[in-house]
């Protein structure tokens, strides 16, 4: 008797175990090194420690398949070089994540695929959620201003502008904060190729979350122009003083600021009963019978799913010099904010797709206990029975939740453009203990852009 | 009894295991001469070889058979002539590929023997000087000055243009190459010609 308890109990438990030391820590623990480095002000032993977990020698080389994980840590390694003004590498990674994410669509997204993409599925592409998907272009255009390519950010601005449409024509979303930071940036680039209309366009759509006063003296120069216009862009340039010939002989500087990091997802294991309270709105009534028996049972009764951890850094306050001058800096966009409002819409379903699976480890366990019912002979109750919640156990630890996010994202961005005298220039930048100095060489009728990501 | 306990149990990790592992396997590196047809398979919706040799032959066909090229075939001494970046309006970075294009391009205007060809190491310095310290990168609108400032009669040139759409499981780009011969004194359009291609990913 003894050795068929041993023999029912060992198959799922070393089963268990086996998925537990196979790395099912989800993609948190598999950044932890990464996140710690970035905390301790060390980016560069971030970068060291995702080129390990993409099992690549150096920042220079992409994983053999930019896909499901690795796809999410060749975005955070793009991050964190765009933070150590590796700008090129940060393009290069940054247009390899682009072609490999794709973004979740809550309107077309059954629970059961909704399931798929936060469940246990982490080498599968990842589905990004539309703030990500169009920050990738949003803050590439970020790189190639820094390097002066105005072709190169332009065309990250038409690869935002095609995500953009579906985001409002199929997806019906309108109010992603993210298009701030695009509009503005991808505006500046159009600006600088002497492409009026189209920076106007980008510049009403970034107008569309905030009043960016910066923007004024640009605008008004682009309306007297160009042909497109808006109440919005008409309302910025009202009261802005008239252009002077000796204008021309100035430069544009623009600062972009990034600081502190969004909430990443952890894991997080709920009992039934509870996350049917949460749960309840999204859930299929048959299945709350199913979980209500389950909660029942009283073991192995845990609901597996992703939330998220406080963010971090986004309450800090950037400062910005120009030749020893603070500059005044205005927010873009608060990324964390977006994040949280992302995972609102999507908990429930989460949830509720948690308990579904659950529900089907409740199934595949009384299944598997079944058999050994009837194959135990007198014995057969108990046997099926431990072997009914063996495999439960050893499904729930396999479900592990799917904790991919983008890690690296500042929790706020802010920006300030200012017009400055041709010639060298000092500007000093700092946040949450990060800094850089950069000197300028601003031409007449030239432009310079100027960033730090301050990601701790 | 035991035995056929022991098989459940066995089945049941099995099963687990089996949807719980991800399969892995190795890849193949091939070399396009054992293999040929390995550049007929669209591998994104970028521009590859065959997209460009197609609207290449397409644009250049007609460029062998326009006025502007019998007027060169007659001229004497040769005309000077230089070629520009093309450039790329489209929402995909396909710079490299532009610049097979312009390789490309000025092959085949050398092949002609028709024209003097300058050297783009010599417009590129020339590119640095017009633009100064403002980027010293081309810049398309500056072109008829480049050109002014190289001594040439006329310059080849280009763009491409994209429409890029996207449905739920789709994405499609339809690439318009567009070449221009431009004289430089009058800034005359003396021929331009078009190519289509179109990638899709689903």
């Amino acid at each position: 008797m003894r050795s068929l308890l041993r023999a029912a109990f060992s198959a799922p438990l070393v089963l268990a175990l086996a998925l537990g030391l196979n790395g099912c820590g989800g993609h948190e623990a598999r950044t932890l090194r990464m996140r710690t480095a970035l905390d301790e002000g060390s980016p560069k032993a971030a970068i060291a420690a995702i080129n390990e977990e993409l099992e690549v020698k150096d920042s220079t080389e992409l994983p053999k398949e930019v896909v499901g994980d690795n796809a999410l840590l060749v975005l955070d390694r793009a991050s964190v070089q765009q933070s150590v003004l590796a700008f090129d590498l940060s393009k290069k990674d940054f247009q390899a994540a682009d072609k490999a994410i794709d973004m979740l669509d809550l309107s077309k997204s059954s629970l059961d695929a909704i399931g798929t993409w936060i469940f246990s599925d982490s080498a599968g592409k990842y589905v990004a959620p539309p703030h990500e998907k169009l920050l990738i272009n949003a803050l590439n255009i970020l790189n190639y201003l820094e390097t002066g390519d105005l072709s190169g950010a332009k065309v990250e601005a038409r690869r935002l502008s095609v995500m953009t449409r579906y985001l409002h024509d199929v997806m019906k979303e309108t109010d992603n904060g993210m298009l701030a930071l695009g509009g503005l940036l991808a505006g500046f680039a159009f600006e600088k190729s002497g492409e009026t209309d189209e920076a106007l366009r980008y510049y009403d759509e970034a107008l569309a979350f905030g009043a960016y006063p910066s923007l004024g003296p640009a605008v008004k120069d682009l309306l007297s122009r160009g042909n497109y216009t808006t109440p919005r862009l008409k309302a910025l340039a009202e009261g802005q003083p008239e252009t002077k010939p000796e204008d021309a002989e100035l430069g544009d500087v623009l600062i972009v600021m990034g600081h502190g990091r969004v909430p990443h997802k952890i894991s997080e294991r709920l009992p039934i009963g509870l996350a049917l309270t949460f749960a309840a709105g999204h859930i299929h009534p048959g299945d709350v019978a199913a979980a209500n028996k389950l909660a029942l049972q009283g073991l192995v009764t845990w609901v597996n799913f992703p939330v998220l951890a406080p963010g971090q850094g986004a309450y800090s306050t950037p400062v910005a010099q120009l030749d020893g001058r603070y500059v005044e800096l205005s927010q873009v966009v608060d990324i964390s904010s977006e994040v949280r409002r992302a995972w609102e819409r999507i908990k429930g379903q989460v949830i509720a797709s948690a308990i579904t699976r659950c529900i089907a480890r409740f199934a595949a366990g009384s299944a598997i206990g079944a058999v050994g019912s009837a194959a135990g002979g007198k014995n057969g109750d108990i046997i099926g029975t431990l072997l009914s919640l063996g495999t439960q156990a050893a499904l729930t630890a396999a479900d592990t939740p799917d904790t991919r996010s983008w890690e690296t994202l500042p929790a706020r961005i802010v920006f300030a453009r200012m017009r400055l005298p041709a010639g060298r220039h000092t500007i000093s930048l700092s946040a949450r203990g990060w800094s850089r100095r950069q000197e300028i060489d601003v031409q007449k009728g030239g432009f310079k852009v100027v960033s730090l990501m301050a990601l701790n | 009894m035991l035995r056929s306990i022991r098989n459940v149990a066995l089945f049941s990790s099995l099963a687990v295991l089996a949807v719980s592992q991800v399969a892995c396997g190795g890849r193949e590196v091939v070399r396009g001469s054992q293999e040929p047809g390995i550049d007929n398979a669209a591998m994104s919706t970028g521009i590859d070889k065959e997209d460009i040799q197609r609207m290449l032959h397409e644009n250049l066909n007609n460029l062998r058979a326009a006025p502007i090229m019998n007027q060169w075939r007659t001229q004497n001494p040769q005309a000077t002539v230089a070629i520009f970046p093309f450039a790329n309006t489209t929402s995909e970075h396909i710079d490299s590929q532009l610049d097979a294009i312009l390789s490309e391009t000025e092959s085949w205007l050398i092949d002609s023997q028709v024209v003097k060809l300058i050297s783009r190491e010599r417009q590129n310095a020339m590119i640095a000087e017009v633009e100064g310290g403002r980027s010293g990168v081309f810049n398309q609108a500056s072109v008829a000055k480049y050109g002014r400032q190289l001594g040439v009669k006329y310059y080849v040139t280009g763009k491409v243009q994209a429409a890029d759409e996207r449905t739920e499981d789709a994405r499609r780009i339809q690439y318009f190459m567009f070449m221009q011969v431009i004289e430089v004194e009058t800034s005359a359009i003396l021929w331009q010609h078009k190519a289509y291609v179109t990638k899709m990913v689903r």
